[in-house]
């Protein structure tokens, strides 16, 4: 539901010296990515995508870094990252389950992964685990119908899953592992 | 072999794919692999004929969108504007996001130089210079797999450099040069709208546009942009080589006077069959045999009880409609919104009706951009009625309130500015007329009937 506005003007903004929008990032959009476009605003979505894979979500600081350096207001920033599902405007988890739960998801057993991954984690869909290792949510069709119940882990799809493969995942996932 | 399959795979001829080949075997198709086999002869063909009478091929080849509306390929390109030597920009739809379907992943997945190779002809045909490629942002690997095909494709001259194929000189007098960048989205269904494509690439909210102005006179940035789907691109180099009268050899006539349905379509088969997965067929099989002679038939041996003809928003084929045949008439035939992605979600005997309705609005109602209210208040109220059929707190009356809304929120052209509230209402209306009996057991009775005598003989 992207058009439920969020309270922007009570929007407590975190502040550290260090930029979100490192140097290197600002020079592969420089070099590469400004010139696939007419304007500068549309580097946006790659820019906000850049950050979010880097620091795992976006916060408000690197929205203004990102609407500076592009020419445009925070707020603008804002407008179109608020939009987007797949950009986290709050902290996550360093590891994301998404469950997929549309139709052919729900109908060849898609609950029972989520259930499995509540259980093993003690979480809600939505919630984080205490210790910011594991968030778990659901999401519309990821695309997979074919090789339903599936599940996005960080940015790897699993297919055909079982709870007990989601369980052994989450089992085997270690902190600085990325599952690309 | 099975009924409808081609004689050759045409989409899939580096894709193993049942029946000629054991889909295990598949790999990503290299740009050396793929030159190897015949690839990119589509395009030497292409820059050998002038623009207009590739525009007339694919116009003459009668092949229709496949992103989901079906609308005639060649008809769209010549929407365009003569051209000026103006920016003109082609987007391919790759935000494959429609419940259900799961068909141009395959193409992304392990040939992706066939759909880089249709794009290049498009540009060429049309007189556009940049392409853009619309990636779903869950499209992780894809994207990948994607980005390095087209660096492969820069690095062997079809992209960017001099022009097209290193420089070549074209039929058209010079070189024509194309760029073509990946841009991923971000979550959202509605990007997979055209227009909302474009306002996505331009870096803002995916909210439709109102049309007119259709996107082939005003669309990205203000410029011609025309907008196809990524099995569309795929079938282009084929057409090109071998012709418009060679693709119209494969698919079917229309039997209701509607115009025909040709060529080879990728269908994706999901839910409760024995082997769910993409299958490529001519259009014009009936579902059953699809099921039957593709899929190795309903799973567990149970019955079929419906399919989501070819991705949520075109609604269900019910229980006596396992014959539907797979074409472009099948909206007419079968009361659904139209063959769509052509990707059937199949349930059996055991699936809970009013639950698929139920999923299905829930879709919708977080999927909506929030734009028009027929659309964003009608998809809560939708969502909100079928929770409450579905866990039994609903009355007679409610069937009736949810048929309301569904049809008074969905009625192009008028109501909203794209057609998602248009999907809502097909989904929801048909499966609910389809299986009125199961939305009629769970609900209440609005009046209570209550016997009473009255008069002269009570005592």
């Amino acid at each position: 539901m992207a058009w439920i506005a969020k309270p922007s003007s009570t929007m407590r903004v975190d502040r550290r010296s260090e930029p979100y929008l490192t140097e290197a990032m600002r020079s592969e959009l420089t070099s590469k990515i400004l010139p696939r476009y007419a304007t500068k605003q549309g580097a946006l979505l790659p820019a906000l995508h850049m950050v979010q894979h880097e620091h795992g979500w976006i916060p408000a600081q690197a929205m203004e870094e990102i609407g500076a350096f592009l020419g445009l207001s925070a707020a603008e920033v804002l407008d179109c990252a608020s939009f987007y599902e797949e950009y986290w405007l709050k902290p996550k988890g360093r590891h994301v389950v998404a469950v997929c739960r549309s139709i052919a998801c729900e109908f060849c057993g898609h609950k029972q992964i989520t259930d499995a991954v509540r259980e093993k984690l003690g979480i809600e869909i939505g919630e984080t685990t205490d210790d910011g290792k594991w968030t778990l949510i659901e999401l519309e069709c990821l695309g997979s119908c074919g090789t339903a119940p599936v599940a996005l882990v960080d940015e790897t799809l699993h297919e055909n899953i079982t709870a007990e493969q989601v369980r052994r995942l989450i089992d085997e996932t270690r902190d600085g592992s990325h599952h690309h | 072999m099975p009924s409808f399959a081609p004689e050759k795979p045409v989409l899939t001829q580096r894709i193993p794919t049942f029946p000629w080949a054991d889909p295990k075997a598949r790999k990503v198709v290299s740009y050396d692999e793929y030159a190897r086999t015949g690839g990119y002869a589509g395009l030497r063909k292409a820059i050998s004929m002038a623009p207009e009478a590739l525009v007339e091929a694919v116009k003459d080849s009668q092949l229709r969108g496949r992103g989901g509306a079906g609308f005639p390929t060649g008809l769209k390109w010549t929407f365009l504007p003569k051209y000026d030597g103006g920016q003109r920009y082609l987007a391919v739809n790759a935000d494959e996001s429609e419940p259900g379907t799961f068909k141009d992943r395959l193409l992304m997945d392990f040939d992706p130089h066939l759909v880089l190779e249709g794009i290049a002809i498009a540009c060429y045909a049309c007189r556009l210079q940049t392409a853009y490629f619309y990636i779903r942002g869950e499209y992780h690997h894809q994207a990948r797999v994607m980005e390095n095909a087209i660096r492969e494709a820069y690095d062997k001259g079809v992209f960017g450099g001099n022009g097209l194929l290193g420089g070549a000189v074209t039929a058209a007098g010079e070189p024509w040069k194309v760029d073509c960048h990946l841009h991923r989205g971000a979550g959202a269904y509605i990007c997979g709208e055209e227009t909302a494509l474009l306002e996505s690439l331009e870096g803002k909210r995916g909210w439709p546009r109102n049309k007119p102005p259709f996107p082939a006179i005003k669309g990205l940035w203000g410029k011609p942009t025309i907008i196809n789907n990524v099995e569309t691109m795929a079938h282009l180099p084929s057409i090109v080589e071998h012709g418009a009268e060679w693709f119209k050899k494969q698919g079917v006539q229309s039997t209701i006077g509607g115009p025909p349905s040709h060529g080879t379509k990728l269908m994706g088969v999901s839910g409760h069959v024995n082997r769910p997965g993409v299958y490529e067929c001519e259009l014009g099989i009936p579902l059953r045999q699809l099921v039957d002679e593709y899929c190795g038939g309903m799973r567990n041996g149970k019955r079929y009880k419906g399919a989501i003809a070819g991705g949520i928003s075109t609604g269900i084929l019910g229980p006596d409609q396992f014959d539907a045949e797979m074409d472009f008439d099948i909206g007419r035939k079968y009361n659904v919104l139209g063959l769509g992605t052509a990707c059937p979600t199949v349930f059996d005997e055991d699936t809970d009706m009013v639950g698929v309705a139920r999923n299905i609005a829930r879709f919708f109602k977080h999927e909506s951009c929030g734009q028009c209210t027929p659309c964003r208040e009608g998809s809560q109220w939708l969502f909100k009625l079928l929770t409450r059929i579905e866990e039994g707190d609903a009355r007679t009356k409610d069937l009736d309130l949810t048929l309301e809304i569904a049809t008074s929120m969905g009625a192009m052209p008028g109501t909203t500015i794209c057609g998602l509230a248009d999907g809502n209402n097909w989904a929801v209306r048909t499966i609910m007329n389809k299986y009125w009996d199961e939305f009629e057991s769970r609900v209440k009775p609005t009046y209570i009937p209550v016997t009473m005598s009255v008069g002269a003989g009570v005592r």
